[in-house]
């Protein structure tokens, strides 16, 4: 398969390598009234398919803030191929928000024509991947947009995998063109879970393909006495090990836009914000580091 | 054992099973141990799919939710969810057979009026997410031959919903999303079927109560029915002024004219 480059358009309202929030329905009217600080929002797509006021809230924040669109709803890794009426919504809301940046996962949801409504782990194998690159070739070809792709928290492996996720991300992004949208606090669970080593695997991407970073909180469920499996819920601040971890992200990458993901009792906005500053104040310490590497 | 690596589209049935009738032997063996067991593992997935249905549901039925308590919400959730499960990414979709299987779910036949509750919750959830449609121009109809007009057959806005219910739902639908105990109490169920339009207007989701000719007359328009007809159900009331009113609501965005020609018996 050749890497070709699908007609791009351009971003109107391009993301800034700046900390964002995750913008949920709870903060739809405070946005609007108070113009919290935030660098820029990102929405689930598939909260924003239908009509009435969630859209309309949408419309009226992107007058004020780049707007990110982050799909759940695409399964680029089911082997039956993508939903055509899914994928044409997903455009829809495209061409009326003009988005800085389009995401969506490595994983699977749908078989059978049924949504199993989770982000379900994929076997890295030759197959798998190529089923991930055809349906990224048809979304960016379908969307006339490049595309970012996330890593996942994953909670089990398949015996006949053989490429490393990691590698899994980096073949997608060089066969398809694609992004990668990189979710540190994913890499930490899923580097935890599965015994990975957390730091090789950032050390492992492209630098030039990271146009996004992902961070949120995770649990740690005892599975009992000492086996532990830690789960992504978004519902808590991000962990002390992976803002560590973001902050050798940033020494890698550079400077990256940088998301607050909270979807789990949702707290009030200025949790999020103090979540953003933090990270904020990272990207900048990155800033003067690449500043001071260049000036060497 | 050596079991042989299976294809991706086995793999996703297989994982299938095991997530929504927790059925894993075409899966368990694929799954890699490492300390803890395939069904340990597999219980994550099955406890997000559960509580990603069970949430979507609650969304869209909060006052079944409220009335039943949680708990019981969950177990019949999680009944439902092994019957049907969703065909599409957009949860506000997921779920339209919740009132007819609560019709049939036996642990809930005390509560009779719960099922009229969650049709109502239905047409609420479809009025608050339905696509935003322009109304019918009203000047497409005007320039019509006064032949022409008899023979309209209307699209109704996607937003708007006729609900026949045996029960009071809409007095017992508000009291509850108000936690008003006090009107809660002075309903009387058994007062008899009432006829209801539910539709989303600007200013939110509006339920209101029909009489039942004026019902049945916008009913008959809404499912396509040629205006000759539909007015031929509704004598003895005044159809007009109520045809005005959807008009003049949004209630319409478009017409066809019906083909064949409408013969009075």
């Amino acid at each position: 398969m050749d890497s070709h480059a699908p007609p791009l358009r351009k971003a109107r309202n391009p993301i800034p390598a700046k900390a964002g929030v995750g913008l949920r329905f709870r903060h739809h009217q405070e946005v609007l009234e108070s113009r919290p600080a935030a660098a820029w929002f990102e929405v689930h797509i598939e909260n924003y398919m239908g009509g009435g006021s969630a859209p309309a809230y949408l419309d009226a924040i992107r007058r004020d803030y780049p707007v990110s669109l982050h799909g759940t709803g695409l399964s680029l890794g089911s082997a039956e191929g993508l939903d055509p009426g899914h994928l044409a919504r997903v455009r829809k809301l495209a061409e009326r928000i003009e988005p800085g940046l389009v995401s969506e996962h490595l994983s699977w949801s749908v078989v059978d024509g049924i949504y199993l409504a989770d982000l379900l782990p994929l076997p890295m194998t030759e197959e798998a991947l190529q089923v991930v690159c055809r349906h990224v070739d048809q979304a960016q070809s379908d969307l006339k947009r490049r595309l970012l792709i996330e890593n996942p928290s994953t909670y089990l492996q398949f015996r006949h995998s053989t490429i490393p996720e990691w590698e899994f991300l980096v073949q997608a992004a060089k066969r398809t063109g694609c992004g990668i949208l990189c979710d540190v606090n994913n890499i930490y669970v899923s580097a935890c879970n599965h015994g990975w080593d957390a730091s090789g695997y950032l050390a492992a991407l492209p630098p030039e393909a990271i146009s996004e970073i992902h961070l949120a909180g995770h649990t740690v469920r005892q599975i009992d006495g000492e086996r532990t499996l830690r789960i992504d819920d978004h519902g808590s601040r991000v962990a002390p090990g992976v803002w560590t971890l973001y902050a050798e992200a940033l020494a890698l990458f550079g400077p990256v836009p940088t998301l607050i993901e909270w979807d789990t009792d949702v707290p009030p906005m200025a949790v999020l914000l103090e979540e953003a500053e933090h990270a904020a104040a990272l990207i900048e310490e990155a800033e003067i580091g690449n500043s001071r590497a260049l000036a060497a | 054992m050596e079991t042989a690596a299976p294809s991706l589209l086995d793999l996703q049935r297989a994982l299938h099973q095991s997530l929504v009738v927790h059925d894993d032997r075409g899966i368990s063996a694929h799954v890699a141990g490492g300390g803890i067991s395939a069904g340990e593992r597999l219980d994550i997935y099955r406890n997000t799919l559960a509580g990603a249905l069970t949430t979507a549901l609650r969304l869209s039925y909060p006052a079944v939710h409220r009335l039943v308590g949680l708990e019981f919400f969950k177990g019949a959730a999680g009944f439902f969810i092994e019957s049907f499960q969703p065909k599409s990414a957009c949860l506000d979709d997921y779920g339209d057979e919740f009132p007819a299987f609560l019709s049939d779910f036996e642990p809930a036949a005390s509560l009779a009026y719960l099922p009229d509750i969650a049709r109502l919750e239905w047409a609420v959830n479809r009025a608050l997410h339905a696509a935003d449609m322009e109304p019918l121009d009203t000047q497409r109809l005007v320039a019509l031959a006064e032949a022409e007009r008899a023979r309209v057959r209307f699209a109704p806005h996607p937003s708007v919903s006729l609900v026949r219910v045996d029960y009071p739902a809409d007095l017992i639908w508000r009291a509850v999303l108000e936690k008003d105990d006090a009107a809660l109490s002075a309903i009387y169920p058994s007062a008899g079927p009432v006829w209801l339009l539910v539709e989303r207007l600007p200013t939110g989701v509006e339920v209101r109560r029909m009489s039942e000719s004026a019902w049945r007359f916008t009913s008959a328009l809404c499912d396509g029915r040629p205006l000759a007809a539909a007015l031929d159900e509704a004598p003895d009331f005044d159809a007009p002024a109520l045809l005005a009113d959807h008009l003049a609501t949004g209630r319409f965005i478009d017409f066809s004219l019906n083909e064949t020609t409408w013969n009075l018996p």
